[in-house]
């Protein structure tokens, strides 16, 4: 009878043993997922910091009227500066 | 949570000349189970009263010129005595099942205070207000945060809470006893259901919008009604909210348009046909263009002249205060409210009142009361073993800082290192005052950077992200009711840079401050004078740590000593500091020695004194080490902790007096390296004579200074900091074990 109580208690303390083991394991896991989200957040605050300092919220700020067609317009002027350069270097070559 | 007993419901119904409606109304109330009906009469003409009666509603017939919006439902809800409060207004018909839904509401939060449902258009309202109901009330649905278990749209109860809409409509809600007893309605000529729904936000109630507690309602005004009825309702929400409705001819136009497109697609989709399209396509663009005018109109009313407001008003209302002319004898304010007004009494002496709109979405210790009133947050279970894991997740909160601040200083030369160490940490802002309201995270992050230590952290402004910590420190009293209601932290604890309620006199913030010390935090403070004072006074629980020097820039420079020198930081914007007796002290000095050379610095204000002085600015660290290892007396007095200022002058060999009996001593002792005086400006100047005509004792005191902060380091003070956040979690474990 003592020997199953005895096996009974041993198997229990096996179990928190491994239950801690686990929970020792998950906080670790926080641990290190909260180090990558504030590694994160703060590589983006670096890279932000102009926008940050002269408050301009690039979201907001597409979302205004004309934004969209004034990117467009940038975007087919690139093109057509890229092909001409394009051009060139061709013409240059031959 | 579900109450096994079903609360009590009066319902509450506002009438002038409402027979249309009305009968309708009272079938309904009755359907749905209520137990007790008021119909409040201002002044009938057709058959309202009869109606009311032959339904058994009990009627309340005031005076038309005592009728106010916030004013006559607080007198129905003082005259009825259920648990919830209904409010409809005469042409608002519950739909099936609205009263078992406010009662859901009611379930689902013992904080919500007020419910409100859809208003749904009645057959044959027009297609811009139907759609104009569909729309706006679909918003609520889909745009707030969702009950528990609930979907955040669909016909679900949704609750709101502070920073959701305030919207609340008495043209259909309900309220608790409670909430109706501790917020009230204002006694304001308009929108009191808007001023109640923020008002109750702010006090900290919920309120839930609940799809299925609708009913049919609709002005049926005609064009010229409606645009009345709006020019009232945005003067009321100006006079409620400080909110003014914008207006240009082009944004009008563009309004407009787009109004009417999305009247006609409303109209498609609901089978009109052409012709009633075109018909209503018409009316809709008058409809809108007109609403825009008179909103603008309403907005700016106290801009036009008494009698044109009246003809503008569907109520034929000025802006002029409202009085009542008589009590009326058996007039509802005679019967439930003190008089308002002079009326019967002649004049009054006291001078008209002026309204003050809305400024701020809350006070700004709202955060304390809410502390106060729930309590900190529950903490998360602690974790066996969990003080000492090597690496902790850590969450500061600071209060806003600016250049030069010592106490921002000490935090983060100690985070900073504490990040070195592995530590996962976090840095929170909390802005009561809004001090830090122009500058971004970003920028806030940098400058932390620039002025103080190359924390590389993320760095937040308010706590919309937060994310949990196993410590979450506080480091002001300002912080730390913020920080209290932080959740998912296993422990909190709290850097103590000194006694700040004696930063203020008798005071609120004299008085929050030190309320800070009884939260039961951990408090680890920045000297043993200073964990005494917590401990002793305050009961808590402390340790103290040493402020540290940077030796790297604060040492003695390769420069000549001046003779007869005295620097004085002479921070006359802070109190603590006692600027008045050091420049007395000064002054006798100079008396006694006219060639001593004083210099103040640390402030950028000049000071008026009795004697000649030179004046330096603010000045860098490595200026400041260039400044103490010149000088030949250093002078720096603090009537609260010790600063970190003599420890600087000594690490340059630069003896310095401070104050005798405050907290000096216990880093120093009597006899250390600092030399102290009494608050008394002779004794001070006696202090800085010996130190200036004995050669002996300032070697003396130069070398005790430099050998005596040799050990005292950012990295001890760092090691002292960590082991106290370590103790907060183990005395944390073993609470919870006792417990267990």
């Amino acid at each position: 009878m003592a020997g199953v109580q005895t096996s009974d208690e041993q198997q229990l303390q096996a179990e928190v043993q491994r239950l801690r083991a686990r929970v020792q394991q998950l906080e670790s896991e926080l641990l290190e997922v909260q180090q990558r989200a504030n590694a994160a957040v703060a590589e983006w605050q670096e890279r932000a910091y102009w926008l940050d300092r002269w408050h301009i919220d690039l979201n907001a700020l597409m979302r205004r009227r004309g934004a969209e067609e004034l990117r467009g317009a940038v975007r087919a002027v690139r093109a057509v500066v890229r092909a001409v350069r394009t051009a060139k270097r061709r013409l240059g070559r031959s | 949570m579900t109450e096994a007993r079903e609360r009590t419901v009066s319902a509450v119904v506002p009438v002038k000349d409402g027979e249309r409606y009305l009968d309708e109304l009272l079938h309904a109330l009755a359907r749905e189970g209520v137990d007790e009906t008021l119909v409040i009469d201002s002044g009938s003409r057709d058959r309202s009263r009869e109606i009311a009666r032959s339904h058994r509603a009990e009627l309340l017939e005031i005076d038309p010129r005592e009728f106010g919006h916030g004013r006559t439902r607080n007198l129905g809800a003082q005259r009825t005595s259920g648990e919830l409060i209904c409010f409809l207004t005469q042409d608002a018909t519950p739909c099936p099942g609205w009263l078992d839904a406010y009662r859901e509401a009611f379930d689902l939060d013992e904080r919500v205070g007020a419910a409100y449902g859809p208003h749904l258009p009645r057959p044959g309202t027009s297609p811009m207000i139907a759609r104009e109901l569909s729309e706006f009330f679909a918003g609520f649905a889909a745009g707030a945060l969702p009950a528990a278990g609930q979907a955040g749209s669909g016909d679900g109860p949704v609750v709101q809470r502070q920073g959701n809409p305030t919207f609340l409509s008495n043209v259909n809600a309900c309220y608790t006893r409670r909430c109706w007893e501790g917020v009230r309605f204002r006694e304001i000529a308009y929108s009191e259901d808007q001023a109640f729904g923020a008002d109750m936000l702010a006090a900290g109630w919920l309120k839930v919008y609940h799809p299925r507690a609708a009913v049919l309602h609709a002005h049926d005004y005609g064009a010229v009604e409606f645009m009345r009825r709006y020019f009232d309702e945005y003067r009321g929400l100006r006079a409620t909210s400080g909110h003014v409705e914008p207006f240009g001819v082009r944004d009008t136009a563009r309004h407009v348009r787009r109004q009417v497109a999305a009247d006609r697609r409303w109209m498609a989709a609901h089978g009109f046909d052409t012709a009633q399209r075109a018909r209503w396509t018409a009316r809709a663009a008058g409809h809108h263009a007109g609403r825009r005018v008179f909103s603008a109109l309403g907005s700016r009313s106290q801009l036009l002249p008494a009698p044109l407001q009246r003809g503008l008003s569907l109520e034929g209302r000025d802006d002029a205060p409202v009085a009542p002319e008589s009590n009326g004898g058996a007039s509802m304010a005679s019967a439930t409210e003190p008089p308002v007004g002079s009326g019967a009494t002649g004049s009054s002496p006291v001078p008209p009142s002026r309204h003050i709109a809305r400024k701020l979405s809350g006070e700004v210790y709202d955060v304390i009361a809410q502390v106060w009133r729930d309590g900190p947050a529950p903490l998360l279970d602690p974790v066996t073993g969990m003080c000492e894991r090597e690496r902790l997740r850590l969450a500061m909160v600071i209060p806003p800082f600016s250049r030069g601040s010592g106490g921002h200083n000490t935090l983060f030369q100690i985070f900073t290192r504490l990040e070195q160490r592995g530590h996962a940490c976090s840095v929170w802002l909390a802005d009561y005052y809004g001090y830090a309201r122009a500058v971004w995270p970003a920028t806030l992050r940098r400058e932390i950077q620039e002025y103080f230590a190359p924390f590389q952290g993320p760095v937040y402004k308010g706590f919309a992200d937060w994310q949990g910590a196993d410590v979450a420190i506080a480091t002001g009293w300002q912080t730390v009711h913020a920080m209290l209601q932080l959740d998912h932290c296993r422990v909190r604890a709290y850097i103590v840079n000194d006694h700040e309620p004696e930063f203020y006199p008798a005071s609120t913030e004299h008085s929050l401050a030190a309320d800070t010390y009884r939260y039961d935090l951990h408090c680890i403070a920045a000297s043993p004078w200073l964990r005494d004072r917590l401990t002793e006074r305050y009961g808590a629980s402390a340790e103290a740590f040493q402020l540290g020097v940077d030796h790297d820039t604060y040492r003695p420079r390769p420069v000549a000593r001046q003779p007869a020198t005295v620097v004085y930081y002479a921070r006359y914007a802070t109190p603590r500091r006692a600027v008045p007796i050091g420049l007395m002290a000064l002054a006798e000095l100079k008396r006694r020695r006219p060639d001593v050379r004083v210099v103040l610095f640390g402030t950028s204000e000049v000071l008026d004194a009795s004697f000649d002085y030179e004046h330096i600015d603010v000045l860098s660290p490595e200026q400041l080490s260039w400044l103490y290892s010149e000088a030949t007396v250093g002078l720096c007095l603090s009537l609260t902790n010790f600063s970190l200022m003599p420890k600087e002058m000594l690490a340059c060999g630069l003896p310095c007096v401070e104050l005798a009996g405050i907290s000096a001593e216990s880093i120093f002792g009597s006899d250390g390296p600092l030399e102290l005086a009494p608050l008394e400006p002779d004794r001070i100047a006696d202090a800085m004579q010996r130190l200036l005509e004995d050669p002996e004792e300032w070697q003396r005191r130069s070398h005790a200074g430099v050998e005596y902060v040799a050990s005292h380091t950012w990295e001890h003070a760092t090691d002292e900091v960590e082991a106290g956040l370590r103790h907060a979690l183990r005395e944390r474990e073993a609470a919870a074990t006792t417990l267990t």
